[in-house]
C-alpha cells in the first residue's frame, strides 16, 4: 500500500515535470481567456471572431512549426519573418511583373524558403557558426534582398477577379448562405493535418529522432556513426520550407505585401514554440505544443482589442506567458 | 613652330574644358522618408527621381544626385534617427525630411543648423523643429485632408444617423498617435465630424485612444451623445494589427461607418472585412473610407467595398521637394509652404485625369 502511494506520488511528480503538463496549462489558459473575452464583449461572441483567430494563426503557425525543429537541435531561426516577406514579394513579382503562372510562383516561393533554409543549415552545421548569428545575418540579407529584387515595390498576389485568385480559398472558403456570405476557415483543417504529420515526423521517424538527439547529445550521436551534419541541416530545411508555406499563407490572408515588414514575425513564432514546451536548450519539443502556443498568441491578439486593451497589452501579456514558460522549462530540466 | 602652337592650343582647349567642367555645379541631396513601407513612399521616390532626371537632362550633365533612405516601419524612430545622422554625416547640399516622430530630432536638427545644411520637410515635415532648421515644407495639409474625409462620409450616412433610434458608432483606425500626418488627419476627421453633427443638433462623444480623445474639439460625454467616434490605434504599424483593431469596430452592432487614416490602416480595414463582409453602401452595411491608394485599396473603392478615399499627390511632393532644395542651394526665391494638395476619389472619379496619376499601385 505504501509502495503504491509512493508510486502515485512519483508518477504525479513526473507528470508535473513533463512537457504534457505545460500543454495542459496552456489549454486551460486558452479556455479561460476565451471565456473571459466571451463574457466581457458581446461583439467577441460572433462566429467571425473564430475566423479571424484562424486567419491570424496560419502564417505564424507555419513558421512556428518550422522553427520548432531548429530549436530542438539547440539552434534558432531568426530569418523567418523577413524571409516570409521576401519570398512572398518575389512570388508576387513573378506573377504581376513577369507574368508567371500561379503554380510556378508558388514553387519558387517555397523553393526560396528551402534554399535559404539549406544555406542556414549548411553554414551552421559545417562551420559551427552560432545559429543566432547566422540566422540574424540571413534575416538582414533577406530583408535587403526582398526590397532590391522588387525595387522596393509592394506586391499583391491574385485577388478578386484575377486569374488564380482561387488560391485564397485554400485558407478561407466563402459560402453563400441565405443571410449572406459566410467565411469558412478551411485552412485550419490543413493546419491540423500538418500538425499531425509533423508530430509523426518528429516523434516517429528517423528524422525526428536524430534531430532530438542532436539537441540532447550531439557527440554521442556522432560516435554512434550517424551523419549528424545531414540531419542538422535538415532541421533548417524544414524551417525554410515552412517559411515558404507561411509566405503563401500570408499572401492569401492580407491584401498587400510591403517590403520592410516581417521583422518581428519570427519572435511570435519562436515565442509560441517555447510556450508550447520546446526547450530553449534543445533536445525536446512538441509540434502540438507549438500549435497551442500559436493559438494562445492569436487569441490574445484578437481578443484583447475586444475588451478595450490595445495590442501593447498583448505584447506585455505574451511576454509574461513566455517568461513563465521558460521558467517552467528550466524547473523541469533542473 | 606649328607643332608648338598646336600643342599650346590643345593645352588651352584642355584647360578650358577642365575649367568648364569645374564651373558646373553639382549638388547632392539626402532624402530621409518615413519608410518604403507603403507604395505611397515609393511614388514619392519616383516623383523625386523623375524631377532629378529632368533637371540633369536639361543641364546636360549629372547636376543632382540623390540618396533616399527610410526606416523599415513608420514606428521605427531609432532607425530613422540613425538614418538622419548618416544623412547629416554625408554633408549633403540639402536634406528632404519627413519625421516619424516629431520630438526625436531636435538635437540633430540643431546640428544641421550649425552645419548650415538646409532641410525641406515633406509629407508631414517636422512640426515644432528648432527655429531656422526647416527652410520650407512640401506637404499635404493633413488636417484639411481629414476634414474632407469627414465631409464625404458624413454626407453618406447623415440620413441613417437621423433615422437611427439609438446611438450610432463611427470608427477611425489610425496606425499611430505620434506622427504628424496621421494624427492631423485623425484629428481633422474627428473635429469636422463633430462640427457637422453639432450643426444637426447631434452630440458626438469620442472614445478609444487617449490622444484622439483628448484632442477632440467639441466632444460631449458618452451619455449625451447621438454619435460615438471610436478611435483605435494598434501597437505596431503592421497591417495585421490594424486589421485586429478594425475588426472590433466592424463587429459592433451600432457601427455605421469607418475611416482608415492612411494606406496601412485602410488595408487593415479591408483585411478585416474579408472575414466579415460588412462594408458597402447598401442597406445596413458599414460605409468605409480610406486614405492614399495601393492596389488593394483601389480595388476596394472600385468595387464599392469602400465609398471612397483621399488621395494625396506623392509624385508632386517628391518633385517639389527637389525643386525647393535646388532653389535654396542656388540662392533663388522659394516659398516656406507648398501645399501639394489632396482630393476625395470614388469609383466614379478615380479615372479622372486629375486623380488617376496619383493612384499608385
Amino acid at each position: 500500500m505504501e509502495i503504491t502511494s509512493k508510486n502515485r506520488k512519483s508518477s504525479s511528480a513526473s507528470f508535473i515535470r513533463s512537457s504534457a503538463f505545460q500543454r495542459v496549462i496552456i489549454i486551460a489558459v486558452v479556455v479561460l481567456l476565451y471565456i473571459f473575452f466571451y463574457a466581457r464583449s458581446t461583439s467577441f461572441r460572433r462566429y467571425t471572431t473564430i475566423v479571424q483567430i484562424c486567419s491570424n494563426m496560419y502564417y505564424t503557425l507555419l513558421m512556428a512549426i518550422g522553427v520548432t525543429f531548429p530549436l530542438i537541435t539547440g539552434g534558432n531561426d531568426l530569418s523567418m519573418g523577413t524571409g516570409l516577406i521576401c519570398y512572398s514579394l518575389i512570388g508576387s513579382y513573378l506573377i504581376r511583373i513577369c507574368g508567371w503562372p500561379l503554380w510556378a510562383a508558388i514553387v519558387i516561393t517555397i523553393g526560396m524558403g528551402v534554399l535559404m533554409g539549406t544555406i542556414n543549415g549548411v553554414i551552421i552545421a559545417k562551420l559551427e557558426i552560432p545559429p543566432f548569428i547566422m540566422t540574424l545575418s540571413m534575416m538582414m540579407f533577406l530583408r535587403g534582398m526582398g526590397s532590391i529584387l522588387t525595387n522596393s515595390y509592394s506586391g499583391t498576389w491574385p485577388d478578386g477577379a484575377d486569374p488564380g485568385a482561387g488560391f485564397r480559398n485554400v485558407f478561407r472558403l466563402i459560402v453563400q448562405t441565405p443571410s449572406g456570405r459566410m467565411p469558412v476557415p478551411i485552412g485550419m483543417i490543413w493546419m491540423i493535418l500538418l500538425v499531425i504529420i509533423m508530430t509523426i515526423v518528429l516523434n516517429h521517424t528517423r528524422v525526428g529522432r536524430y534531430i532530438i538527439a542532436i539537441g540532447s547529445n550531439k557527440e554521442a550521436l556522432k560516435l554512434s556513426g550517424v551523419n549528424v551534419f545531414k540531419w542538422h541541416v535538415f532541421a533548417y530545411v524544414i524551417s525554410g520550407f515552412m517559411t515558404g508555406l507561411a509566405a503563401i499563407a500570408y499572401a492569401a490572408t492580407f491584401p498587400n505585401i510591403t517590403p520592410g515588414q516581417g521583422a518581428g514575425f519570427e519572435l511570435n513564432a519562436i515565442g509560441a514554440a517555447i510556450i508550447g514546451g520546446t526547450s530553449m536548450t534543445g533536445g525536446s519539443g512538441s509540434v502540438f505544443g507549438t500549435f497551442l502556443g500559436v493559438l494562445l498568441i492569436a487569441l490574445l491578439q484578437v481578443g484583447l482589442p475586444f475588451v478595450g486593451l490595445n495590442a501593447d497589452w498583448q505584447l506585455l501579456i505574451t511576454g509574461c506567458i513566455l517568461l513563465a514558460a521558460v521558467t517552467i522549462d528550466k524547473m523541469r530540466n533542473s | 613652330m606649328k607643332k608648338v602652337l598646336a600643342l599650346v592650343l590643345a593645352m588651352m582647349m584642355a584647360l578650358g574644358l577642365v575649367a568648364a567642367v569645374a564651373e558646373q555645379p553639382t549638388y547632392h541631396f539626402e532624402i530621409v522618408s518615413k519608410g518604403f513601407q507603403s507604395t505611397y513612399w515609393q511614388a514619392l521616390y519616383k516623383g523625386a527621381l523623375a524631377e532629378i532626371d529632368a533637371l540633369n537632362t536639361e543641364a546636360g550633365y549629372e547636376m543632382i544626385t540623390m540618396h533616399m533612405d527610410g526606416p523599415d516601419s513608420e514606428s521605427d524612430v531609432a532607425q530613422q534617427v540613425q538614418q538622419f545622422t548618416n544623412a547629416l554625416n554625408a554633408n549633403p547640399d540639402g536634406i528632404g525630411f519627413a519625421a516619424v516622430d516629431q520630438n526625436a530630432f531636435n538635437d540633430l536638427l540643431a546640428e544641421a543648423v550649425e552645419k548650415k545644411i538646409p532641410i525641406v520637410g515633406f509629407d508631414s515635415g517636422v512640426p515644432g523643429a528648432p527655429e531656422g532648421a526647416i527652410y520650407a515644407n512640401a506637404c499635404t495639409d493633413n488636417y484639411v485632408a481629414g476634414t474632407i474625409a469627414a465631409d464625404n462620409l458624413f454626407a453618406a450616412i447623415k440620413d441613417r444617423i437621423a433615422a437611427a433610434e439609438g446611438v450610432v458608432r463611427v470608427g477611425e483606425v489610425n496606425q499611430d498617435a505620434t506622427g504628424e500626418s496621421v494624427t492631423s488627419r485623425g484629428r481633422g476627421f474627428i473635429d469636422k465630424f463633430i462640427e457637422l453633427a453639432s450643426a444637426e443638433g447631434w452630440g458626438v462623444a469620442v472614445t478609444g485612444n487617449e490622444y484622439y480623445v483628448n484632442n477632440a474639439q467639441g466632444a460631449v460625454a458618452e451619455a449625451d451623445a447621438k454619435i460615438i467616434i471610436e478611435a483605435r490605434v494598434p501597437a505596431t504599424t503592421q497591417v495585421d494589427q490594424c486589421a485586429n483593431e478594425a475588426a472590433v469596430i466592424l463587429n459592433e452592432a451600432d457601427t455605421i461607418a469607418i475611416f482608415g487614416s492612411n494606406q496601412t490602416a485602410a488595408e487593415g480595414i479591408i483585411a478585416a472585412n474579408n472575414n466579415l463582409f460588412v462594408l458597402g453602401s447598401g442597406e445596413g452595411q458599414i460605409v468605409g473610407a480610406g486614405f492614399d491608394a495601393g492596389s488593394a485599396q483601389k480595388a476596394a473603392v472600385a468595387d464599392g467595398t469602400l465609398l471612397g478615399a483621399i488621395t494625396q499627390s506623392p509624385l508632386d511632393m517628391g518633385k517639389v521637394t527637389i525643386d525647393v532644395l535646388l532653389a535654396i542651394v542656388r540662392g533663388e526665391e522659394y516659398q516656406e509652404l507648398y501645399d501639394t494638395g489632396c482630393a476625395w476619389y470614388t469609383a466614379e472619379t478615380m479615372n479622372d485625369p486629375s486623380i488617376a496619376p496619383n493612384l499608385y499601385d
